[in-house]
């Protein structure tokens, strides 16, 4: 049964999970003025659509050798709603707003990725002196 | 050590865990992380490690497995997945079990194939998506796989002692603990 050193290294792996985190965290400012997103297809800027200053819907299809990813844009989120890759995952990870959060489709090697520009976060201004 | 029960042995290892494989495309699970699993037949690799003679049995189990699941509604991709997978995961476990010796249990060795199944198989996203930032998934994916792992682990220190009963396994030297 379970073994003192099992739980040692049970939390051992835990901790080493969040490695990535550490190394390649993303910054998060709280405070972002405009928001877009970079679509990326295998690994290839795709294209670039503003979310901050989008109103209302707008809906295109990303077709790909792959297959296709039907892309909304819901006022400043952006979400895949429809999909013909066989796991759908995509789909699953719903609207995504925030700078630094991203939705991945695997099998179409598309990425799209939530970035801002011009940060209005004090504390990124750090003094020369 | 007869040969026959050898093969046999080994022939239904792999049909069990084809079998876990298909039934768990089946199983509707709830989205909690991108591409988490339950990693069932994951139960069948930790079971051939802990009761075959040599870990290389163990290994072919794995291989042909991964071969016949691609097969049976993988695809080439999903070969690439799991075969990054379960190597990594494979070779985790087997370093892990001759280090930990009596220390560990095969509760602790399952989590840890668990875990670098998630490693291996992001390192493959990675790659593929070439953006770092699918790193990020890894806190979530390994947490929810190290759950599976220990359950998986759980039952494999049920079924290991009742499996060793089998008459084929009188004679038969198993270097495991």
């Amino acid at each position: 049964m379970l073994k003192k050193w099992d739980i040692i290294l049970i939390a051992l792996l835990i901790c080493l999970s969040f490695l990535p985190e550490l190394l390649i965290g993303s910054k998060q400012t709280e405070q972002y003025s405009t928001t877009y997103a970079e679509i990326t297809l295998n690994g290839r800027l795709y294209k670039t659509v503003p979310l901050s200053s989008h109103h209302g819907i707008t809906e295109f299809t990303i077709t790909t050798e792959q297959g296709i990813n039907v892309v909304e844009i819901k006022d400043a989120a952006i979400a895949i709603i429809d999909a013909d890759c066989p796991d759908h995952i995509c789909i699953n990870m719903g609207f995504i707003e925030k700078p630094g959060q991203i939705i991945v489709c695997l099998p179409h090697k598309l990425m799209i990725e939530v970035k801002t520009n011009g940060t209005t976060n004090k504390d990124d201004i750090i003094p020369a002196f | 050590m007869n040969k026959t029960f050898h093969t046999v042995f080994l022939g239904l290892l792999i049909a069990q865990s084809l079998a876990l494989f298909v039934i768990e495309g089946m199983i509707p699970v709830p989205f909690i992380a991108p591409g988490a699993k339950l990693g069932l037949a994951n139960l069948i690799t930790v079971i051939a490690l802990y009761t075959m003679p040599h870990w290389r049995d163990a290994l072919l189990v794995l291989l042909v497995r991964i071969m016949l699941a691609t097969m049976f509604g993988g695809g080439p991709t999903i070969f690439i997945y799991s075969l990054a997978g379960g190597l990594l995961s494979f070779t985790a476990m087997l370093t892990i079990r001759k280090l930990g010796k009596s220390k560990l249990s095969i509760i602790g060795v399952s989590a840890v194939g668990a875990f670098f199944h998630n490693v291996g198989q992001l390192a493959v996203a990675v790659t593929v998506i070439q953006s770092t930032l699918l790193w990020l998934y890894l806190p979530v994916l390994a947490l929810v796989g190290i759950v599976t792992g220990i359950a998986i682990g759980f039952v494999a220190n049920l079924t290991v002692p009742h499996i060793k009963k089998l008459p084929g396994f009188a004679n038969w030297r198993t270097d495991t603990i």
